[in-house]
């Protein structure tokens, strides 16, 4: 009988809301940067071949696709900071109330799209 | 372990479907989570055409009319209708509440009425609760009190026993720990939030004389780290409580005390 027993839906059924959307995103973005930063330390190394092999990766990351990947590190790297700052926030106690955890969790969403296009627009020497 | 997909045999289909027979103009379709433990099928989610006209506002009455005037082998629990007894605890257009506290005016077009998430189901909307209720039992839901002899009064000044409010008012009717994804996945160690709450309610009891023992027992990698403030418990609690702030109030104090 007890094996028997179905399992009650559960992700499949529950409804998202701001708080859990910017924690999964959190740590999706989290992995997404381990992986960035380790190609951030081989490309850093590729220096040391000489310039001919610097000059690959540049020419990637020249690429369309790359430029897009380099944004999407960006977003991901901001994401992650933003997040980590309201995470700090909390386990000091605060920022608990349902209201705030949403006024913070759009801060963090938002906030890491404005500061992409900052970062972008810095990188562009348009500001 | 994190397991995305439902198993084989909880895989839910389609049900049957009972249209309205009273000929009302004010219709809603009601889907409702059913299982049998009798016929050895999946489960499935059968629809309810119900009318609306003669209906009062919760979804808990929405329940009572299916039962009593179209489908009496629909089971749930309930018992006061009020809020107070934490029975009709159950997923409500996705969300954890009481049905007997949810309205149903609140819900856009058809409602979708599941049992509590990632409980072993023991019939329709009935899920098996045993495990939470091992957990309570673990963190010693009692006063412990050493010093001072049982015939005397304990006595908590008003500013102590204001500590306790947001804590003592939980009724465990569970809306929380099963709204929460750390707990789906590790719920054999994880304490979960109504649990970690009541932990939390006995740590803060200025009459309690096992502080530092109980929060030993609570710090824990697994019974207690597993929070990742998603917060589904703290916007589920249908008596408006905040399980995710208790745990960190917990995390602060383990962290504060040398243990």
């Amino acid at each position: 009988m007890e094996n028997k027993s179905p399992l009650s839906p559960h992700i499949q059924i529950y409804k998202w809301h701001i708080s859990s959307l910017v924690s999964i995103s959190n740590r999706i973005t989290g992995i997404i940067n381990i992986i960035a930063i380790t190609l951030v330390c081989l490309w850093a190394s590729l220096l040391l071949l000489g310039e001919s092999s610097y000059e690959i990766i540049n020419l990637f990351l020249n690429s369309f696709i790359g430029k897009f990947m380099i944004l999407g590190i960006t977003w991901s790297f901001l994401f992650q900071v933003l997040s980590e700052i309201r995470h700090l926030i909390m386990d000091l106690g605060y920022g608990f109330e349902l209201k705030t955890t949403r006024i913070t969790g759009l801060l963090v969403i938002f906030g890491s799209i404005i500061l992409t296009i900052v970062f972008y627009l810095i990188g562009k020497n348009f500001i | 372990m994190v397991n995305i997909n439902l198993p084989e045999n909880s895989k839910v289909k389609k049900g049957k479907y009972f249209k309205d027979k009273t000929g009302s103009n004010n219709i809603r379709k009601v889907n409702v989570y059913r299982w049998d433990p009798s016929d050895g099928e999946n489960p499935r989610i059968d629809t309810y055409e119900v009318d609306m006209n003669n209906c009062p506002s919760k979804v808990l009455d929405i329940l009572n009319k299916i039962k009593n005037e179209i489908d009496s082998t629909l089971a749930y629990r309930r018992s006061c209708a009020h809020g107070v007894c934490g029975s009709c605890a159950m997923n409500i257009d996705g969300k954890n509440g009481l049905a007997c506290t949810t309205s149903h005016s609140q819900i856009d077009g058809e409602i979708n009425i599941y049992p509590l998430p990632h409980l072993k189901v023991k019939k329709d909307l009935i899920g098996d609760l045993d495990g939470l209720y091992k957990q309570y039992q673990s963190i010693e839901p009692w006063l412990k009190s050493q010093s001072k002899t049982q015939s005397t009064e304990i006595y908590q000044s008003k500013k102590d026993r204001a500590k306790l409010d947001g804590a003592y008012e939980c009724i465990m009717c569970a809306c929380c720990s099963t709204s929460c994804p750390s707990y789906w996945w590790n719920g054999d160690k994880y304490l979960g939030p109504a649990v970690l709450l009541q932990a939390y309610r006995w740590i803060i009891d200025s009459r309690d004389e096992e502080r530092k023992k109980r929060l030993k027992k609570v710090a824990d990698e697994l019974k207690l780290y597993r929070c990742h403030t998603i917060l589904n418990c703290t916007s589920a609690c249908p008596k408006g409580l905040n399980p995710a702030k208790a745990i960190a109030e917990i995390k602060k104090m383990v962290a504060a005390s040398n243990l």
